[in-house]
């Protein structure tokens, strides 16, 4: 390896390290990391800081910022809301069917608004109704658990769930309907599996208080509590019917005419602000993710100088010259991508490593590398509580809600807690990918 | 038999948001529904004690006179005029009734209680304009068009059952910075048992009370 090759993964390697270990630093961390390796990558020769910025996926960008906007818009129109109001009383507050609603539910909305914004709207509703029941640790845990691995499936069931899968469809590495069609199954078929093990093998549910009247006050109480949170219908049906136009015009519009996925987002974002031109021109000036903005664009100069170096390339020539059988590389490189998404987090895991799937590509079938990939930095999202966004979000939404069990004890969800429900849904998620490989692939 | 610890559990989750009688007839009709008259009794003996609306609203379940909704019509006359109205307490089917019959009266809830609230989501409650005011500015609220309100809890003659939120604004000097201090009186009967979660007041503290005396 060369010099610029070492100090330049070396910067990447310990700023992402860094920002894992200090999460409340990380927008800070990955900024600095930025500068230093493009500074490295000026005077190595590598790129000049014009040439780095030039390589940053803006369209991906572009995506995040319009996905965005449109779920603000969603939210806006106080739907999630009601929609956790409406699981909470379609479960009937049994203990086993809230754990499979809300699970559920949050799979399907995470697969088509961003799972953050939804998160913090939906789950206040569960943990009020978590709350007036009592629940013991243990079903507090599994729930909450539950709620974020189902989360994580459903932003890597679709190519606008998540940043990982949203890569993939900016780079123009998949289509849309591609991705749709290969990633929406096996993601369904893990959370099929993960909920049936909770539920049956490790019953979080068994010591929960089984009586219908607290039920049935805990019930009365949630609906009261939300009586006069209205839905905006007007808006939300304007904000579905543009977001049904996005998903047709994804699946439709031929990359080739040149109007690529990310300029359907923006157009799409576009007309959903101005359904209410006020609030619209709110949410932009104070809505828009710009932490998430500067952490990506971060990120894609850091990655970008390592990939001008030629590291990457000789990664995945050193995999690609392996000698053992393509299946046994491709899960090899599968499952170390799944155990570094645990340690740095779903985004810079995607866009370290996307570079070497991008090398694998050229040997194997490259949508099962791209989306065996983005199943099994799914499966690592979902090891650690730290390893995805939703999961400090959680921590401390619960820690706000100060949940109690039935004898008076506090309730947690943290680390700790978190982690016998991630190594179920890690195993399950790598299983499935690793499946989902070998029998497609 | 009914689970106690459940039941008191969302009582006391609800009732700082709900209001004490709102939580307590919710309750009681959510109880009879589910286990009859046999829960009723199990739950004023396991918690009328701690709770005194609850007892009463029990109580009146029990002696076949469900303690009614608060009918607001009289509240809505004694407050004709007022431009702006500041409430100490909550009390949802009451302000629920309330607030159309006020038409464009400025809104605001004193965010103080002994029990846990989320003031945000509460105020959003009584639509987007109600706005939560903090205890050190309950003051600004005063002037010649301002009506001030809170709920009464059963009266015994002079003396009435208040949230005790209400003694951070009353004084002698109140009754002259609001056009009308309103004492809402939503139970109709004095509690039997202790009042815990309720203060002690008098109803000179009020310009106007209206309710069952």
């Amino acid at each position: 390896m060369t010099a610029p090759q070492v100090v330049l993964t070396s910067v990447l390697l310990t700023a992402l390290a860094a920002q894992a270990l200090i999460p409340s630093h990380r927008i800070l961390v990955i900024l600095c990391g930025a500068a230093v390796a493009a500074l490295v990558a000026s005077l190595g020769g590598v790129a000049t800081t014009a040439v780095l910025f030039a390589r940053v996926p803006w369209d991906v960008i572009l995506i995040l910022v319009g996905l965005g906007l449109l779920t603000e818009v969603l939210a806006s129109t106080r739907v999630f809301g009601r929609l956790a109001v409406a699981f909470a009383v379609a479960s009937r507050a049994r203990p086993r069917r809230l754990l499979l609603l809300f699970a559920t539910g949050m799979y399907l909305v995470s697969g088509l608004v961003n799972n953050l914004t939804a998160l913090l709207l939906v789950l206040p509703v569960l943990l009020r109704l978590l709350r007036l029941l009592g629940v013991d640790q243990r079903f507090a845990s599994w729930t909450l658990g539950a709620l974020l691995v189902a989360c994580n499936l459903g932003g890597a069931a679709t190519p606008i769930g998540d940043f990982p899968a949203i890569l993939l469809l900016g780079g123009g590495r998949l289509a849309f309907g591609e991705y749709l069609m290969h990633a929406g199954p096996p993601t369904a078929a893990a959370l099929a599996a993960f909920l049936a093990v909770t539920t049956f093998v490790v019953r979080p549910d068994r010591a929960a208080d089984d009586d219908v009247t607290v039920h049935r006050v805990a019930l009365a109480v949630l609906r009261r509590l939300h009586r006069n949170v209205a839905i905006d219908r007007p808006l939300l049906i304007g904000a579905l019917v543009i977001e049904c136009g996005l998903l047709a015009a994804w699946l439709l519009v031929p990359r080739e005419s040149g109007i690529g996925p990310e300029l359907i987002c923006w157009l799409g974002a576009g007309v959903a602000l101005l359904l209410r031109p006020r609030l619209g021109e709110a949410l932009v000036r104070h809505r828009v993710d710009i932490e998430a903005v500067l952490y990506f664009l971060g990120l894609f100069v850091m990655v970008g100088a390592v990939q001008a170096s030629g590291v990457l390339d000789e990664a995945a020539r050193h995999l690609a010259a392996w000698d053992a059988p393509a299946s046994v590389r491709l899960t090899a490189f599968l499952v170390a991508a799944a155990l570094l998404t645990g340690l740095l987090s779903a985004g810079p895991s995607m866009a370290a490593l996307l570079g070497v799937a991008d090398g694998l590509a050229t040997a194997y079938d490259p949508v099962v590398v791209y989306v065996g990939l983005a199943l099994a930095v799914c499966a690592g999202s979902s090891l650690f509580l730290t390893a995805a966004t939703s999961g400090p979000l959680a921590e401390m939404l619960t820690d706000r809600a100060e949940l109690r069990d039935q004898q008076g004890a506090v309730v947690r969800f943290g680390f700790r807690q978190f982690l016998p429900v991630g190594l179920l849904g890690f195993s399950v998620i790598l299983a499935t990918a690793l499946g989902y490989v070998l029998l497609v692939g | 038999m009914i689970s106690v610890g459940g039941i008191g559990r969302a009582f006391h989750s609800a009732a700082g948001e709900l209001g004490m009688l709102t939580t307590s007839r919710l309750i009681v009709d959510e109880v009879f529904a589910a286990a009859g008259e046999p829960g009723i009794v199990e739950l004023r003996a396991t918690l009328g004690r701690r709770y005194a609306v609850l007892d009463a609203v029990a109580a009146a379940r029990l002696a076949g006179s469900p303690t009614p909704a608060p009918g607001p019509e009289a509240v809505a006359t004694a407050l004709r005029g007022a431009t702006s109205l500041l409430v100490v307490g909550v009390e949802a089917d009451a302000l629920d009734a309330l607030l159309p019959l006020l038409g464009g009266t400025r809104l605001g809830v004193l965010a103080v209680s002994e029990l846990e609230v989320d003031w945000a989501r509460c105020a959003a409650s009584y639509g987007a304009a109600t706005e939560v005011v903090p205890a050190a500015d309950w003051a600004r609220w005063a002037g010649r068009r301002a009506a001030l309100l809170t709920f009464l809890y059963g009266r015994r003659g002079a003396a009435t059952f208040v949230v005790p939120a209400w003694l951070r604004v009353s004084g002698p000097d109140v009754r002259t910075l609001f056009r009308t201090v309103l004492g809402w009186d939503v139970l109709g009967r004095p509690p039997d048992v202790y009042p815990r979660w309720l203060a002690e007041t008098t109803v000179r503290d009020f310009s106007t009370v209206v309710g069952d005396a």
